[in-house]
């Protein structure tokens, strides 16, 4: 056993789980990695304006990121949320472009997120649909409905006040950068300290065990997915505001952007285990692999392809770090040990 | 070695599908009083313990709790009767930490302002509280209870069983997957248990564990109480007989 013994008795008290470590070490070096590789290859991309554009373009996937972190480490997983955005942003948008208060506008994207990441979670709780299924069902209805709302049509002309929370700057950092910090923080308390932070980990690591203690595991199960909702709702709204526009095409594959920021931040796939900073790490690196694309003139599609492949690599590292599968027993890797 | 008496069955019987696994079994168990039940596979040990934990109910007959008849229809029932069961690695959470496990589903919050905040600071002081009066090794505090050996965590489990008022903890084979010196760890502990005047009732197939840890041995066989014997004036082979022709015990070997 690699943990050192030491009996609680003589530990000092409150400060008996020991020192501090640093579990995003792993993601942060990488990120320093590839932003001196890029700077390397292309000064262009090592310039402060570079930076926030490339956090900018990140925001909306690093708050829906903060919420898929709850989802996977509650052991869940949720494919709609492309969906879910195209369908709350395309109702709000018209709502606000027909005149209606941008107030009013903005409750209904988030209302609409939130009840849709509900639906998902009773579907998942309460009729006992794994959560693959039940929001890859969800996906494709909801963008059913998002295209029976407004096929064809492209939604612009947000309200300034709406349009601000994309387009804004408060002492000199875009407002999408802003809300992305906020949610990111507020994921990180809900997560670590808070009864619910506590529940998503133990539904995901012995959801048994927690239905042993009493608490309403379908309760808990619910709220997560309506907290992801809400993240994508908060995440959409920021995505509209910065082009100023939305339709029902809105947000196709973003699920795997956001899942893939998620796990390559070293969240655990089978559960019990997650890390916010980790979740904003990951996107923040796919955005910024994205901007290195598009700096170095590739085509968009790349985008697609590399992102797949950041994925697999995640998941294969989280699996050697967690002891899943051994170097030895790898393809390739292995054939110089049988 | 007159113990004043905690829980006292009387008669149970409980039918599964016509199937009698218990008949008119009764059993008192003492105030820090440590009882093992035995008896072979389908004897009914199981039934027994989860009709007191109120996982299942009993279809006829009586418990009676410090004298006083009660009715056990639900875990919460019997949680609130100071009656606890231990769960075969269901109990925690590999992910979470010590403290995490242990105040699991019952933290301690502090509220700042309308919010409600987890009170780690006084979680781990407490935990550390525990552990310390039972005596359990444990590394630090903070780390994933799945880093742990098999020995430690079956402490844990048990030690948050305490955090409450209990008078009787159930345990369904708490060494079965352990090694000789972790379940040494766990034998430890209900000494320690019982010291604390904590009663235990725990079904073990190994009858070395039994003989060294238990105040009484009551045998079961196809549902059947076939008795209660004391270890100190009975040897393993009288109970293996008991266990295997479901007679009981000559009257010099007779507890009760």
């Amino acid at each position: 056993m690699s943990v050192s013994k030491t009996n609680v008795k003589t530990g000092a008290a409150g400060r008996a789980d020991g020192a501090f470590t640093f579990e995003g070490l792993g993601i942060t070096a990488v990120l320093l990695v590839i932003i001196v590789v890029f700077s390397f290859v292309n000064p262009r991309f090592f310039a402060i304006e570079n930076f926030l554009n490339i956090l900018t373009q990140a925001a909306p996937f690093i708050i829906m990121a903060v919420g898929m972190t709850f989802v996977i480490t509650a052991a869940g997983i949720d494919l709609s949320v492309g969906s879910i955005l195209a369908l709350s942003s395309v109702i709000g948008f018209d709502f606000m472009t027909s005149g209606g208060h941008p107030v009013i506008g903005v409750a209904i994207i988030i209302v609409v997120a939130v009840a849709l990441g509900v639906l998902n979670g009773v579907l998942v709780a309460y009729l006992v649909i794994p959560p693959f299924i039940a929001t890859l069902a969800t996906m494709v209805s909801l963008r059913g409905l998002a295209l029976l709302h407004s096929a064809g049509t492209m939604h612009y002309g947000l309200p300034e006040a709406v349009a601000f929370l994309g387009q804004g700057k408060v002492l000199g950092l875009p407002m999408p950068v802003l809300i992305a910090l906020l949610a990111a923080l507020f994921g990180y308390w809900l997560l670590n300290f808070t009864k619910f932070g506590v529940y998503c980990r133990a539904l995901g690591g012995n959801k048994e065990a927690l239905r042993l203690t009493g608490v309403s595991v379908k309760r808990i199960e619910v709220l997560v997915y309506g907290f992801m909702g809400l993240m994508v709702g908060l995440g959409g709204l920021v995505m509209i505001a910065r082009i100023d526009s939305t339709q029902a095409t809105i947000g196709t594959a973003s699920e795997i952007h956001v899942i893939a920021a998620v796990i390559i931040g070293g969240t655990s796939l089978f559960g019990g285990k997650g890390t916010i900073y980790g979740s904003v790490a990951g996107a923040i690196l796919l955005a910024m692999v994205a901007n290195a694309l598009v700096i170095g003139g590739a085509d968009f599609f790349w985008q697609l392809v590399v992102t797949g492949i950041i994925v697999l690599f995640a998941v294969l590292i989280g699996n050697l770090r967690e002891g899943r599968v051994s170097m030895a027993k790898l393809p390739l890797f292995g054939r110089t040990k049988s | 070695m007159e113990a004043k008496e905690l829980l006292k069955l009387a008669n149970l019987n409980k039918w599964y599908d016509g199937l009698h696994a218990l008949q008119d079994v009764s059993l008192t168990i003492g105030e820090g009083e440590v009882v093992a039940l035995v008896g072979d596979n389908g004897a009914g040990k199981s039934t027994l313990v989860k009709i007191i934990s109120g996982a299942q109910g009993s279809d006829e007959g009586e418990i009676y709790l410090k004298g006083k008849p009660v009715t056990v229809s639900s875990p919460k029932d019997a949680s609130n009767l100071g009656i606890a069961a231990l769960h075969q690695s269901l109990g925690l959470v590999g992910s979470l930490n010590v403290f995490e496990n242990i105040f699991l589903g019952r933290e301690e919050t502090r509220s700042i302002g309308p919010i409600k905040v987890l009170d780690k600071k006084k979680m781990r002081e407490r935990a550390i509280e525990l552990l310390g009066e039972l005596a359990i090794d444990v590394p630090r505090l903070g780390v994933p209870v799945l880093s742990m050996s098999g020995g430690q965590r079956q402490c844990v489990a048990i030690s948050r069983l305490l955090l409450d008022q209990v008078n009787l903890i159930l345990m369904d084979e708490p060494m079965a997957a352990l090694g000789v010196a972790e379940g040494q760890k766990v034998l430890d502990l209900i000494e320690r248990l019982k010291e604390k005047g904590v009663s235990v009732l725990i079904i073990s197939h190994n009858l070395e564990h039994v003989f060294s840890i238990a105040d009484r041995i009551a045998v079961l066989k196809n549902g059947r109480m076939v008795g209660t014997v004391s270890p100190k004036n009975s040897s393993r082979s009288d109970v293996v007989r008991m266990i295997t022709t479901g007679e009981g015990a000559g009257p010099e070997g007779a507890a009760q």
